[in-house]
């Protein structure tokens, strides 16, 4: 009997968990996405107003903010600084690559940050600001969806988690 | 006399990782005498040395003949332009419309493409298919022919002006100048002073981050990839400096600045392109500061017998020649 009750507890735990985790990963994208579109921005300025060479505009744009979205800045800005011969295309792919489970970010905004690297270094400061500026338009419609997005999912998957964690519970018994 | 190039610090970092290995395995010879690195898409890479040139293979040895040598690849350029620009041609517009950067070290890397223009001006180059490292050398001591005559009796510092053909040794002759008046030199009685540079093409300090890695003593200020004619007033205004240097002479506006440092009691040390004074009076601009007789000492540079090697140095005032190779003077050092 208490080996049944101990087991119901874990399973309905187990998925509140999952329901939250899920839901956590819907909470987060908009916040990243946000702090992207302020990456850019400053990273525009660091580009624009100071010529600093790309990894340590990088480097300093991401300076302010906690977390992964830092951390895909760093890392790409570090990667260009060691091997430089390399695109920032390619430092792009490989930050996203290694940072693929902290990013709670979709397949279209990795696109776009991979087009902004394609697009990075190669031209002239008014051209580069136009690179920068449409990268940045683009994101606030994803940003927009997301906020959507996580309005509607993330107390339907709060709820699905616990309701699913007790119908197998029940099930179970 | 001390030269040296940073050749793990300054050159390989900047070169493709294919061109940076073969160097390494270069006979150490041919990277001592090494005065330029040329790199041509297709054609053997070329190292320009003191006694010759010398073709690299892809082991690094000298070849007997150019078919023999390593051929650039379009890869290895562009490569190479990704790393002296640090991936970042937008910091890089106005030296690109010039057609050269400046890397760590002081090197000079000349560009030839394909130019791209805008409304008849050339706003950028494309298609990068030759580059040449210009390597620069500090050399120690440069500067002791010359130093006696720069330096007045009163402890002043002449107006002077380094006329020399294209890599006769101009930048190497001011930056060892620069040092020696912000170090003073002993054997002249001469303390130092406090020295201003413009650095508009980061050749003579070669600057990092706005720091010199050039040694140039304890009394300089330097305006880094600044233009000559802003650069010079705005150092006289902030840095009260009682000798300014800087090189390459050639535009009207140049003149003028030098025209307001005179004014302000400020010595001026400075470079023009030229093979020997008639050439430099009949250049616009240039040549007025001559007539006018702007300048108190001329050095003239020649590359033989060897580079840096001062031909002639003139007292403007009766243009009198005090120096003179063939009858030759060593006072310092």
């Amino acid at each position: 009997m208490w080996l049944k009750l101990i087991g119901c507890c874990l399973v309905i735990i187990a998925g509140t968990l999952t329901g939250f985790s899920l839901a956590a990963r819907y909470n987060e994208r908009p916040k990243q996405v946000r702090q992207l579109i302020g990456c850019i921005t400053s990273l525009g300025s660091y580009i624009n107003y100071v010529s600093l060479p790309l990894s340590e505009a990088l480097i300093r744009s991401a300076g302010m903010i906690e977390g992964p979205v830092r951390d895909l800045f760093q890392q790409a800005g570090s990667f260009i600084d060691t091997s430089g011969w390399r695109s920032p295309q390619e430092a792009f792919a490989e930050a996203l690559n290694m940072l693929e489970n902290e990013l709670a970010i979709h397949k279209p905004e990795r696109e776009i940050m991979l087009l902004l690297g394609a697009n990075l270094g190669a031209v002239d400061r008014k051209e580069q600001q136009k690179h920068l500026d449409l990268a940045k338009v683009e994101l606030e419609k994803i940003h927009q969806e997301a906020i959507i997005a996580r309005d509607q999912n993330v107390k339907m998957y709060r709820y699905l988690g616990v309701c699913g964690g007790l119908a197998i519970a029940i099930l179970l018994v | 006399m001390k030269s040296h190039i940073n050749w793990e610090k300054t050159v390989y970092p900047v070169l493709a990782p294919k061109l940076a290995g073969i160097l390494k395995e270069a006979l150490p010879q041919v990277l001592d005498q090494a005065m330029e690195i040329r790199l041509r898409t297709g054609r053997p890479l070329l190292v320009v040395t003191s006694s010759g040139d010398v073709f690299l293979s892809a082991n690094g040895k000298a070849a007997a003949f150019p078919q023999a040598a390593y051929i650039c690849s379009h890869e290895d350029l562009a490569q190479t332009m990704q790393l002296i620009s640090k991936n970042s041609l937008y910091a890089f517009e106005e030296e690109l419309r010039m057609g050269f950067l400046t890397v760590a070290g002081g090197h000079r890397v000349g560009l030839a493409g394909q130019a791209v223009l805008a409304g008849g001006k050339i706003v950028t180059l494309k298609n990068i298919s030759s580059m040449n490292f210009r390597l620069a050398r500090e050399v120690y001591s440069a500067a002791n022919t010359v130093i006696p005559y720069v330096i007045a009796q009163n402890g002043n510092i002449y107006n002077t002006l380094i006329v020399s053909p294209p890599r006769c040794g101009k930048t190497t002759l001011l930056r060892d100048l620069a040092r020696q008046i912000s170090n003073g030199v002993p054997c002249l009685s001469f303390g130092g002073v406090q020295v201003g540079l413009v650095d508009e093409r980061s050749e003579i300090a070669a600057c990092l981050d706005g720091v010199p890695t050039a040694d140039l003593g304890p009394r300089i200020d330097v305006l880094d990839s600044c233009p000559k004619a802003d650069g010079l007033l705005m150092l006289i205004r902030s840095m009260a400096p009682q000798v300014l240097v800087t090189d390459e002479l050639g535009r009207q506006a140049d003149v003028s600045a030098l025209n307001e440092a005179l004014h302000a009691g400020v010595s001026v040390i400075a470079s023009v392109h030229g093979r020997d004074m008639n050439d430099i009076i009949a250049r616009p601009y240039v040549g007025e500061l001559i007539r006018e007789k702007f300048f108190d000492r001329y050095i003239i540079l020649g590359g033989k017998p060897q580079v840096g090697t001062v031909t002639q140095i003139i007292a403007a005032q009766n243009n009198e020649v005090i120096y003179n190779r063939e009858v030759g003077v060593a006072i310092c050092g």
